[in-house]
């Protein structure tokens, strides 16, 4: 393909994006669920996994800090995000046997704008969707793997799922494995893969495999992570039609009304007729890898009690948890079928056809575009919270923060109630504690955190607090919710109260214990990440630009 | 013959486009949910 032949799907991944973000691009920070961006962050042991809490947040958290090193933190988070969409178009639109643009971008189009995409930015899992936006990357790359060079193209391919940590990996190393298994020359292509795979996983590999309190599986969250309804097509419906996220919260709005569903299963069954005619290499590979995913992804719903015993059997099972991002590939066969449509509709001179497709994804899930009707908006951190952070960047005394009230999400008034990790961990410079355990509905999903599960008993017994938290190395107790008249204020006695805003209230406690903390060694880790950044950088060097070669071969041009 | 299909794919565009808005309108017009405080969100 012709450098040039970027450009459009480039350019259209870029207005999606804007469309999407709407107001969101306004300064300020976009706090979702999951993702947390701060101002002026910087590098910690938290960052690479070295707190002893469960490694989800590696290397995502590092690339995340690294990158506002070099930008203000809200303008590197709407990088971040619009890079999405625009990587996303422009990889789907790699895929499409053809040298015509309409076909490629109205792929890019559907792989961009899709539901997997809204309900999975909603939820605030920026660093998976850049593994999703990388895949069609990832499968052109795995079906030349074992050609010359190969390994170094698919280890390129496979850096932004690198940066989403295991779930990103997971999903790009089903496709890429499908990929290769099913192409001449299988093991040397499934040795390259394999390599790949494991040096890019090594951050948080080496962190969460000698992690000295082990992995928790949590087998209890299998039924609130499965995929549900939001369309009438029920679970299964749901998923093959890209939806089906666990949370009833991240369905855009207007999404799953029955005559916008229909046509929407309409065009994703004849996108996937499409794709399963079509002959590329790598198509084979692509449609098993859509297939077991799906499986995968509807194991929650139709097998849980499996899933439960293989997650007992071995944790590392419950990377299956939140089965649903195991659609994402898919939504490539999906995206690349619906390229294939358009072209053949242009082969019959209905290029006004075409057209119409790149905006079919648009009509059909409105309520992903301006800030997903709203749900993305812009806000500021308070000031209260840069004061906290200069009082406790400022004291020389170490000890750890005490983050109450005692749970692990927000719905804080400055972000509009909108559900946010909380955000403070991450916001000061010292080791945050905060209870882990999540709540959905009625499921609790145990602490992970070693020091949240020593602490949770003090926290929830009654009586003086101050002594006992001192006694576990905590310098701060923080409030950042219920800052008015907290019951938790007369059990601090003793300890100064340094900070008093409606936003957050800051305590400080004397003779602090030195915390003491276990985790993976610190030299393994480091090795782990020098390890890594030489292969990405390895693969990088001498490549020239790494977009511009074609991903899949097709048999037969086009004229454009 | 051309352009009667687009024409009437255009139509059938613009219908759903429409009907799109409707709904976008009444979903960000229902009730608020009560949601509990500090949960990850609910199915």
């Amino acid at each position: 393909m012709k450098r040039t032949g970027w450009v459009w799907p480039g350019v259209t991944g870029l207005v999606l994006g804007l469309l999407a973000l709407g107001p969101g691009l306004a300064p300020g920070f976009l706090l979702s669920f999951d993702m947390v961006f701060t101002p002026g962050p910087r590098f910690s042991a938290m960052t690479f996994g070295l707190t002893g809490t469960v490694p989800r947040h590696v290397p995502s958290d590092a690339f995340g800090v690294a990158l506002a090193h070099v930008l203000p933190g809200d303008v590197a988070q709407k990088a971040v995000l619009l890079g999405i969409f625009v990587l996303a178009s422009m990889a789907a639109a790699s895929l499409v046997p053809t040298r015509r643009v309409v076909p490629r971008v109205a792929a890019g189009a559907v792989y961009a704008w899709n539901p997997f995409v809204a309900e999975r930015l909603l939820l605030g899992h920026w660093a998976f969707l850049l593994g999703y936006a990388a895949l069609p990357l990832v499968a052109g790359a795995a079906a030349r793997a074992a050609e010359p060079g190969g390994g170094r193209r698919l280890t390129r391919a496979l850096v932004p799922a690198a940066i989403g940590g295991f779930a990103g990996v997971a999903v790009s190393a089903l496709v890429a494995g499908a990929v290769v298994l099913c192409r001449p020359e299988r093991k040397r292509g499934l040795a390259k893969a394999v390599a790949a795979v494991v040096v890019l996983s090594l951050p948080w590999l080496v962190t969460g495999w000698l992690r000295p309190s082990g992995m928790p599986g949590a087998p209890e969250g299998v039924g609130a992570f499965a995929a549900r309804a939001d369309t009438p097509f029920g679970a299964l419906g749901s998923l093959f039609t890209l939806g089906g996220a666990w949370n009833a919260a991240t369905v855009p709005p207007g999404y799953g009304t029955p005559l916008l569903a229909v046509v929407w299963l309409v065009v994703v069954v004849a996108s996937v007729v499409a794709f399963a005619r079509t002959r590329t290499d790598g198509t084979a590979g692509l449609a098993i890898a859509a297939g077991a995913g799906y499986v995968l992804a509807a194991l929650g719903v139709v097998a849980a009690p499996l899933l439960r015993g293989l997650i007992e059997a071995w944790p590392g099972f419950a990377v299956l948890r939140d089965g649903q991002q195991y659609v994402a590939p898919l939504a490539v066969v999906v995206a690349v079928g619906f390229g294939v449509l358009a072209d053949r509709a242009a082969d019959r001179r209905l290029d006004a056809l075409g057209v119409l497709a790149v905006l079919l994804p648009l009509v059909l899930l409105p309520g992903l575009a301006w800030g997903a009707a709203g749900r993305l908006r812009p806000v500021h951190y308070p000031d209260a919270w840069a004061r906290a952070r200069e009082i406790v960047r400022a004291d020389p005394v170490p000890g750890d923060v005490l983050i109450l009230p005692w749970a692990t999400y927000r719905e804080y008034p400055w972000n509009g109630g909108r559900t946010s990790l909380d955000a403070l961990p991450r916001y000061l410079d010292r080791r945050g504690i905060l209870s882990d355990a999540v709540v959905i509905g009625r499921t609790v999903v145990p602490a992970e955190d070693p020091r949240a599960r020593a602490l949770d008993p003090v926290v929830r017994a009654g009586g003086p607090l101050t002594a006992r938290l001192a006694a576990h190395g905590i310098r701060y107790v923080a409030f950042d919710a219920e800052t008015s008249g907290n019951a938790y204020y007369a059990r601090l006695g003793g300890a100064q109260r340094v900070l008093a805003d409606a936003d957050l209230v800051l305590y400080r406690l004397p003779d602090p214990a030195r915390p003491r903390e276990d985790s993976a060694p610190a030299a393994l880790a480091g090795t782990a990440w020098a390890v890594t950044l030489m292969s990405v950088v390895w693969s990088f060097a001498a490549s020239g630009i790494t977009l511009a070669t074609r991903s899949l071969r097709h048999p037969r041009g086009k004229a454009p | 013959m051309r352009i009667a299909i687009a024409a009437v794919a255009g139509v059938l565009l613009a219908a759903l486009a429409s009907f799109g808005a409707v709904q976008l309108a009444n979903a960000s017009q229902q009730e608020p949910v009560i949601k509990p405080l500090y949960g990850y969100g609910s199915r």
